[in-house]
Formats: structure tokens, C-alpha cells, sequence
């Protein structure tokens, strides 16, 4: 009968199609299992599985891998499973969306700026706990990170990359314009001067070589007022209580866009877009003669350059003359999720500590350019020796330890610093595109941030 | 000889339109075996000094591309299968089959043409989650296994079938689920296949569903992979290069595999009316 | 007495059977073409309509920086969207990329398609080669296209430098921006395109160019005349296509640009993704959502009105 055979077809398909979803999602979800069970088991040689979300790639990528494999050879009782989930925009945005069903990992990497709103969530158990309950010792740490990472008297997170942004210069394109290759300049007047002469041109007038460039990116100018000694946000950027506006449309706000306007009007220096490798990748080829990146980023810089030229680099040059600014510390931290019980949150606090000791900062100083967290490490024979060999990685020690800390350089603690951040980007290309004043952009951005704060103080204070 | 040289210059003007239209592809394959110091130069090369294959060895070290494949392969082999199973069967009921509301929910299957994606997706995660389904395959391939545009393509086909062959096989006591199965379906090859090899490549190529879904990398498909390895590796543009490549060559062998089927299905069968 | 009793009982018996037989039996014909349509149906309930009314759900609340959602505020998103100047940015972008995307991609695929269409040998190996890029992801597109754009290395600027053209800051500049993002898609729209138009040029009889280089009309005269008026159901077809495609872009502009510079690559479809996934505000992001599919629907409705009907009905 037509219809029977029909009607057993569509029961057939549908099972079909479940049976293949079920057998393929058994493949997937069997770590999972395994790890419930293993926990639920009481026998002594059990082993915690925990899930461990970064946002490091390439060269960074290798070396924090690295380190987890040694952490796991080392800790036979706990499995810690590395996964990169992109960038830490992308990374931050997959964990809120995963955190809606309480299925994140047990450890995330969050950038700086999204630590209030990590605090905020609830999503975390504060790493002071476990401080508190182990008396361990956070003396060694840099005080620079611990104020910046310390909310409500509560060190919420454990730093672990940390960075600041430095000058790259190139020493061979110094010594061709006359300049001293190692006197990289200290101001923005310096930085117009050198770039004026380090400008390169072809027969048609083509630049080949722009005297200095900055990719568009947000963290530059956060750190261009804190050098100002200017804050960023309202109520002490966020730290004497929760900030209810921005406050970068002053003097200092629009010091930074000016200089950089003028420098790009002048054609002395590159716009090469909002994404940060481009410009980077720019000065490797030998189409900027100086520009601003992270520490972070000096590994790849050396390696990318190879032998074509000598890189040099500087502190991150000045605006005025204010002696109480500085760097703020960027980078990222390491936040424990209250996602699984207090067993797996404890193999995490395990992780964290191995992450922190002296051996595995200096490694990953070595490797990528991100300066050691803990003090520690500067009393390592082999650091030492690799600061000897590679100088360059000084200027961003020296830089931070020469930063005072307050309000200013602490850094602003904003809930929707991801969203203000790119409004602020928005507001600088604007500029440099001629389609406002800076003025008009950043009372533009200024407003657009104040609004969205006012809605998350409002979702939050709830 | 005037035939001759008209010739020639079709020849001509097709070659270069098809270096045009290839020349991204081919400069892909060129970025992918340079060396590094090769790739950074002004001006740029576009002829790789030699034969690298450094960028793919450190590609296939860097992320597990091979995976990706694999689970591409997978999750768009099963979808293919569906959407045909779905679209079929429910193209049948719209061309050989009177019944109350027939245009209407025709227009409601079109309509989910015009639902962006995005407008769903959030929805579709609560679901997905709901139901324990992140990080699986099946959250990949059920919200895909039907389309309105291969129900479409089906009906057109089924609509340029004389209903001869229909009336034929009822006289011979065929019933109408038996002309379905033992006719239609054997005469609709060309159709069946241009859809099958169109949801392959379409399933293939899908974005934005994956990235969310996944979460682990023995789940992600290679457009994930392909954004993963970007990110990942922003500045060694040869290692991206060499992943891109190594994604694109199972759905150009899958293009090239179904091609007539694709160019005469889509193209000649469908828009006869 | 007995037995007629129990015969009657019997053929009562036998009535009742054969009416609940002939119920069954219309019902079954009644029901039937709805299990055809079963499969199809459950997959679009589930994750397309029912997503989309509770998206529509969504739309009129204000969510918390989690997703939850916070508070009931009616309409309030949809006028605050209607009002804001960066969404209606978002709209006038949107439609300038459909400009840009949708006639460049006909237009150029109708000439492909003309020239495979020639009768020369070896015309297949240019049809496989034209039609290729409906294989290639708007993924691998973009990654491609972001290095041959990319401002220190790329060689689009190089080769126009060959022509004596000043560089051009493809990605970087508020101008070119959205050109940059339109070249990839045009790309990517080329090879389906091309399959169907050259699908229906291949059904157009050839005598009726016979006739017309007979009457003395030339090639360009001849596409015009003929090629066009007879290939107009494709190109509806392909136009349709083409346009709702153009509205839903999302892979590209991701990759490339992320809205950039200055929004001047904000499209709906990017600013839905950035509201919801990177700002974290789904009730607005829900709006746009609904306001794009109307925007959509009344577009497609237009242009059924305007347009052939024959596509879909014939």
C-alpha cells in the first residue's frame, strides 16, 4: 500500500537523520562524558579535564601551547585543553554567547579592557579567593598590573600577558636620513622632524617609505591620554566608583587626534587602515620607517624583518610635558569561570599559578615580547643574558617601571569598553578622512559612549 | 580567413576575460609557494623564485585543516542528501497534488528566502543549546536540511514532466508514492543532481552558522578553519595563502565533478517556463 | 429470530466498516500531500519561522549585556532605530551595494555568458572557467581579496601603478571602502550568474538570429533586439536573486572591512551582527532584523509586481 510504504519512508528519513546526528554527536560530546564520569569516580588517579579559551595566535599561539603541554606533563591529575577562539573581540563575544547556556570554558583569557564587564557578569570567581585561602604570595607581582587588575580591592583575575605599546624604528633608514640610530625620537615634535626627513619618494612622487605610521586602533589613543596624564572616563576612569561618561573630548583628546591628522595631512606619515598587522606588516617591508605597535608584538616584528634592517625601538613618544603620565598595562588576564564546581575551579587556580611562575614568564617573555608579570623573573641568570642579547626588549621593562601609578595610568574601567573602543577608532578615521572636525568627532563619540554606558549601568544596576 | 581571424579573437577576448576572472585564484596559489622574504617586497613578485612548500607544512601544523575537511565533507554530504530528499518530496506534493492552501504555503516556503539568516540565528543558538546540540554535527546539519530554493528548482523540473508519464503509470496500477520513486525521481536526474551539487558547495561554504556553533576545533568546518588560520597567523600571508588553497581544492573538484549537472540543471532545466 | 438478528448486526456491521473505510481513505488523500511537505515543513518551522517570531519577540524588549531580556519597551527600538543617523546610514549603504553589486554582476556575467555561448571549440573549458567561482566561499574571497587590496603589498595597486594610477587606500579609504567589498561580491556572484544566463541563452532559437543578420542588423543590434527581451525571465530571475544575496552579504564586509572606514561599509546585515554579537544588544539588533526582511519583502513584492510574473507562474 502506497500510503504505508509513504508513511514508513518519512519515519525512516527522520530516524535517519536523528541516528546520524546522535552517532556524530557522540564523537562530540564524548570528552565530555568521560570527564563527568572520571569525576564522579573517587579513585585516586583521576584526572580533571579543563577547558582553557585564549586568544593567541601564530608565534603567541605556539608558545602558549607550549606551555600547556608542559603544564599537563607536569600535573599527571589535571588536563588542561588549550583552545584559540579567535581574536579577543570574537573571543569575548563567544564566550557571552556561550555563557547564556553556562557552557563555557573553565578558564578564559579576557583583555584588559573587558574586565569590568567580566566583573560584572557574575560569570567569574574572583582569583583573590583562592589568594586568600592559600596565602599566596602576590608580592612579586608588578604593581602597575595589580592596580589595573584590582576592582573593588579584589584582584579579580591573574595578569598573565601583559604589554605596552612602544616606538619600532628602523635604525639602517635612521643612519640613510643622518639621524642617530639610537636616539629614537621622545616627543611628537621629534616624531614630525625625523618623519619629514625619513620620507622616501620615487621618481613620479610616490612615497616608498613613510616617515611614521600608527595603525587606527583604539588602545593607542587610551594610551596617548594616560601619557597626557589625562583620564579616559569620569569618577577616576571608573576607580573611585562606576563611570557614568567618557571624558576624552578635552584638551588631551584632541592634542593626539591634531598631531595625527596633521602628520597624515602632511604626507609625512602612512594610513594604513584600522587593522593592526597591516601597518606592522608595512614596516617589515620597508614602507614606514617608524611606527607604534604592543610589545607583544616585537618577536614577530625581529622575525618578520630578518636581516633586511636593524630595528630599534623606543618609548612610546609624548604630547606634552606632564611627568605624572605614562603607559597603562595592556594585554590580557586570566579569569577563572564559576561555570563547574569548586573541583574543576581549583585545577584551574593550579593552571593559573604554573602560568604566573617565574620559569614559564620568562619563556614566554622570550618567545613573544610580552613583558614578565612577576618581578621575579629579573633575577633569572637567563634573562639576564637574553636582555643582553636582544636590547630591544628593555624599552618596554624600562617604560613600565618608569610609569607612576594613578587614576590616569591605572587605566579606565568601563563596561562597554569594547563598543567605545571602536567608536573611537570610528571618530579618528573620521578625522583623518576629512569628514569631521575633531572637534565634531569626538563630542560625536563622546555621546554615542555615554549613551551605551547609561544603558549597561541600567541592565547591570538591576 | 576572415572566419579565421573571428576566430582568433573570440579566442583571444575569452582567454583574457578567463585570466581576469581566474587571475585571484591563480595569484592565491603563487602567494601560497613563496617564501616569506618573497611575499614582502616592493614591488611585489607574482612568480615565486622556487617551488616553497614550507607555508603548507606549517599551515597543516598550525591549525588541523585536514579535520576541517573532513568535517565539511561530512556535515555537506549529509545535507546534500536531505535538501534533495526534502525538496523532492515536497516539490512533488506542489506540482501533482491539488489541495486547500497549496499556493499559499508555496509563498510560505518562498518567503523563507527573504528571513536573513541573521534574523534567526540568535533564536536558532537558544535552540541549539537547548537541546545540548553545540559542538555537534547535527546542530551543523539539520537547520540546514531544507531550502526554499531547492524545493523551487524541483518544482520547476517536475513542472516540465508531461503528465503523460503520470496518467501512463496509473493506468498501469502504479501508485502515486511508486510513479514518485520508480518515475519521477529517475527522470528528474538532472535537476536532483544540479541541487545536489549546488547545496554541496553552498553547504560548504557556510560561515556564519558554524562560527557560532563550534567551539572546539575537531568541529569546526574549513570556513571556520580558514578565519581561524587568518587570525591566527595575520602576518605570514603565504601560510593563509596555502590554507586557503588547501580548502578550495575539494569544492573545485566538487564544482568541476558536477559541472554539466550544475550548468544544465540550473541553468537550461529550471527556467524553461 | 436469532440469525436475522444476527445478520442484520452482521451488514450494520459491514455499513459502519466501509463508511469508516471511505473516511479513512479521504482522509488519507486529504493528508497525504501534507507528508510530502512534512519534512520540509518541520525543518522551516523550527528554525526559520519559529526563530523568526520569536526574533520578533525579542525586538521589543531591551536586552542586558548577557542577552537576557531586561524590560518590555514596546515599539521603542524600531523608532530609535528609525530615527538613528548610523542606521539610517546602515540603509543607504546597504541600497548603494546593491547598486554597486547587482547591475556589475549581470552585466558582466551576461557578457561571459555571450562569449561561451560562441560556437568555438573548446568553448567548455571557458564556461568551466567562468562558472568556477560559484565553488569559491565568500570566506576564501575575502582572505584572497584582503591581501591583493592590502595597502603596502597588494598588487592591485601595483598593476594600476603600471598605468600610472596613484594608490588607492582600497580598504582604508571612506571612498573606496565599499567599492573594494563590491569587486569580491560581483566576483562571487559571477559564476551563478553565469550558469543561468548562459542556461538561457541556450534556449533561445537560433533562427531567430539567423533572421536578424539576415534583416542586416550587427552583433550589438542583435543582442538588443533579441538576446535581451528573450533572456528577460532569466535576468528577472537572476536580478531577484542577486538583490536579496546583495542584502545578506555578511562574509565579505566580516573579513575585509568590519563596517569600515568610518561605516562606510555598515550594511544591515554587518550592523545586526555587531549589535547582537559584538555590542550585545539583541532586542536592537531583532529590530533591524524585521526591518530588513520587510524592506526585503516589499523589494520582492515590487518586483514580482513590476517584473515577470511568468518566472514563477507560468
Amino acid at each position: 500500500m502506497n500510503f504505508k510504504r509513504f508513511l514508513s519512508l518519512v519515519v525512516v528519513l527522520t530516524l535517519l537523520i536523528a541516528a546520524v546526528g546522535c552517532s556524530k554527536g557522540q564523537g562530540g560530546s564524548a570528552t565530555a562524558s568521560t570527564s563527568q564520569y572520571s569525576s564522579s569516580n573517587s579513585s585516586q588517579n583521576k584526572v580533571i579535564e579543563i577547558t582553557f579559551w585564549h586568544a593567541m595566535g601564530g608565534n603567541l599561539g605556539a608558545a602558549l601551547n607550549k606551555m600547556v603541554e608542559n603544564f599537563n606533563k607536569t600535573h599527571p591529575n589535571i588536563k588542561v585543553i588549550a583552545q584559540f577562539q579567535g581574536n579577543y573581540d570574537e573571543e569575548l563575544n563567544k564566550l557571552r554567547t556561550s555563557q547564556q547556556s553556562k557552557s563555557g570554558p573553565d578558564i578564559v583569557q579576557v583583555y584588559d579592557i573587558g574586565t569590568r564587564f567580566m566583573v560584572d557578569s557574575g560569570w567569574a570567581v574572583p582569583v583573590q579567593k583562592f589568594i586568600d585561602e592559600e596565602k599566596y604570595d602576590i608580592s612579586q607581582l608588578e604593581p602597575n598590573l595589580l592596580a589595573y587588575y584590582t576592582v573593588d580591592n579584589k584582584l579579580y583575575s591573574m595578569p598573565f600577558n601583559s604589554s605596552t605599546p612602544i616606538l619600532y624604528y628602523n635604525k639602517t633608514a635612521f643612519k640613510e636620513a643622518g639621524l642617530d640610530p639610537n636616539s629614537p625620537p621622545k616627543n611628537f615634535e621629534e616624531v614630525e622632524q625625523y618623519s619629514k626627513k625619513l620620507l622616501k619618494k620615487d621618481a613620479s612622487g610616490k612615497v616608498t617609505q613613510y616617515g611614521y605610521s600608527m595603525a587606527i586602533y583604539g588602545w593607542f589613543f587610551e594610551q596617548f591620554m594616560a601619557k597626557q596624564g589625562a583620564l579616559y572616563a569620569n569618577n577616576g576612569n571608573g576607580r573611585d566608583a562606576r563611570a557614568t561618561a567618557v571624558v576624552f573630548n578635552d584638551e588631551a583628546g584632541l592634542n593626539i587626534v591634531n598631531w595625527w591628522k596633521k602628520l597624515v595631512d602632511e604626507g609625512v606619515a602612512g594610513n594604513f587602515g584600522r587593522n593592526y598587522d597591516d601597518t606592522l606588516n608595512a614596516f617589515t617591508a620597508g614602507r614606514t620607517a617608524m611606527f607604534i605597535a604592543s610589545t607583544a608584538s616585537l618577536k614577530q616584528v625581529l622575525d618578520g624583518v630578518g636581516n633586511k634592517f636593524e630595528v630599534g625601538t623606543g618609548f612610546l613618544p609624548a604630547l606634552n610635558n606632564n611627568k605624572e603620565g605614562g603607559v597603562i598595562v595592556g594585554g590580557a588576564s586570566l579569569w577563572i569561570l564559576n561555570t563547574r564546581s569548586e573541583e574543576y575551579q581549583k585545577a584551574a587556580w593550579e593552571f593559573i599559578k604554573y602560568m604566573v611562575s617565574p620559569e614559564q614568564q620568562l619563556f614566554w617573555h622570550q618567545n613573544t615580547g610580552y613583558f614578565p608579570v612577576t618581578k621575579a623573573v629579573y633575577d633569572m641568570p637567563e634573562m639576564k643574558t637574553h636582555l643582553e642579547k636582544y636590547p630591544q626588549f628593555k624599552t618596554a621593562i624600562e617604560q613600565l617601571h618608569s610609569t607612576p601609578i594613578n587614576r590616569a595610568t591605572q587605566g579606565a574601567l568601563i563596561g562597554v569598553f569594547p563598543e567605545a573602543r571602536q567608536t573611537v577608532e570610528k571618530a579618528i578615521e573620521k578625522v583623518l578622512q576629512n569628514q569631521a572636525t575633531p572637534k565634531e568627532a569626538l563630542d560625536e563619540a563622546v555621546k554615542s559612549i555615554n549613551k551605551a554606558i547609561e544603558n549597561y549601568n541600567q541592565t547591570v544596576s538591576k | 580567413m576572415r572566419k579565421n581571424i573571428k576566430a582568433l579573437s573570440i579566442y583571444v577576448i575569452n582567454t583574457a576575460l578567463a585570466g581576469i576572472i581566474l587571475f585571484p585564484l591563480i595569484y592565491a596559489l603563487m602567494i601560497s609557494l613563496m617564501q616569506p622574504s618573497d611575499i614582502f617586497q616592493y614591488p611585489p613578485k607574482f612568480i615565486p623564485k622556487s617551488l616553497y612548500l614550507g607555508n603548507y607544512i606549517e599551515a597543516l601544523r598550525s591549525v588541523p585543516i585536514l579535520r576541517f575537511v573532513l568535517n565539511s565533507f561530512i556535515v555537506s554530504s549529509v545535507v546534500t542528501v536531505g535538501q534533495i530528499v526534502t525538496a523532492s518530496l515536497a516539490a512533488y506534493a506542489f506540482t501533482y497534488y491539488d489541495f486547500k492552501g497549496k499556493n499559499v504555503i508555496f509563498l510560505i516556503f518562498l518567503s523563507t528566502m527573504m528571513i536573513p539568516g541573521e534574523a534567526t540565528i540568535i533564536a536558532n543558538y537558544l535552540t541549539m543549546r537547548s537541546l545540548n546540540w553545540l559542538d555537534t554535527y547535527q546542530a551543523l546539519i539539520v537547520p540546514n536540511l531544507s531550502t526554499a530554493l531547492g524545493i523551487f528548482l524541483m518544482r520547476q523540473f517536475f513542472l516540465t514532466i508531461p503528465k503523460d508519464y503520470y496518467e501512463a503509470a496509473a493506468m498501469d496500477g502504479a501508485s502515486k508514492f511508486q510513479f514518485f520513486i520508480k518515475v519521477l525521481l529517475p527522470l528528474s536526474r538532472p535537476a536532483i543532481g544540479s541541487l545536489a551539487i549546488y547545496s554541496f558547495l553552498m553547504t560548504w561554504n557556510q560561515y556564519m552558522w558554524p562560527l557560532l556553533v563550534t567551539n572546539r576545533d575537531e568541529m569546526r568546518t574549513v570556513q571556520i578553519g580558514i578565519s581561524m588560520l587568518q587570525m591566527a597567523e595575520s602576518q605570514s600571508f603565504g601560510l593563509i595563502m596555502a590554507g586557503v588553497v588547501m580548502i578550495i581544492i575539494p569544492s573545485i573538484v566538487a564544482f568541476i565533478v558536477g559541472q554539466k549537472q550544475l550548468i544544465e540543471g540550473l541553468g537550461a532545466g529550471a527556467l524553461k517556463g | 429470530m436469532y440469525r436475522i438478528e444476527s445478520i442484520t448486526s452482521k451488514a450494520n456491521y459491514k455499513v459502519k466498516r466501509r463508511s469508516v473505510g471511505i473516511f479513512l481513505k479521504n482522509f488519507k488523500a486529504e493528508i497525504e500531500p501534507f507528508l510530502y511537505l512534512l519534512p520540509a515543513a518541520s525543518i522551516f518551522i523550527a528554525f526559520t519561522f519559529y526563530p523568526f517570531f520569536k526574533t520578533i519577540y525579542i525586538s521589543l524588549f531591551i536586552t542586558d549585556p548577557q542577552g537576557g531580556l531586561s524590560k518590555f519597551i514596546g515599539l521603542k527600538n524600531y523608532f530609535d532605530l528609525l530615527t538613528s543617523s548610523d542606521f539610517l546610514n546602515s540603509l543607504y549603504v546597504t541600497f548603494k551595494f546593491v547598486l554597486l553589486t547587482v547591475p556589475f554582476s549581470i552585466v558582466i556575467s551576461l557578457v561571459l555568458a555571450i562569449f561561451a555561448n560562441l560556437n568555438i571549440r573548446g568553448k567548455s573549458i571557458f564556461r568551466t572557467f567562468y562558472a568556477l567561482p560559484i565553488s569559491i566561499s565568500s570566506a576564501s574571497a575575502a582572505v584572497i581579496w584582503t591581501l591583493l587590496f592590502n595597502p603596502s603589498i597588494g598588487f592591485v595597486n601595483y598593476l594600476l601603478g603600471l598605468f600610472g594610477v596613484p594608490p588607492i587606500g582600497w580598504l582604508t579609504d571612506v571612498k573606496w571602502g565599499i567599492v573594494a567589498v563590491s569587486i569580491v561580491t560581483i566576483w562571487l556572484n559571477i559564476g551563478m550568474n553565469f550558469i543561468f544566463l548562459l542556461g538561457g541563452l541556450q534556449n533561445i532559437p537560433k533562427d531567430l538570429y539567423e533572421s536578424a543578420q539576415i534583416d542586416g542588423a550587427n552583433v550589438f543590434l542583435q543582442h538588443i533586439k533579441i538576446t535581451i527581451p528573450m533572456l528577460s525571465p532569466t535576468l528577472f530571475f537572476v536580478t531577484v536573486v542577486d538583490v536579496i544575496n546583495a542584502f545578506q552579504q555578511f562574509g565579505v564586509i566580516n573579513i575585509m572591512t568590519q563596517g569600515g572606514p568610518v561605516d562606510s561599509t555598515n550594511v544591515i546585515v554587518y550592523s545586526i551582527y555587531r549589535d547582537a554579537f559584538f555590542n550585545f544588544r539583541f532586542g536592537v539588533a531583532s529590530a533591524e532584523s524585521i526591518i530588513l526582511f520587510v524592506i526585503l519583502l516589499i523589494l520582492t513584492v515590487l518586483q514580482f509586481k513590476t517584473g515577470e510574473r511568468k518566472v514563477f507562474y507560468r
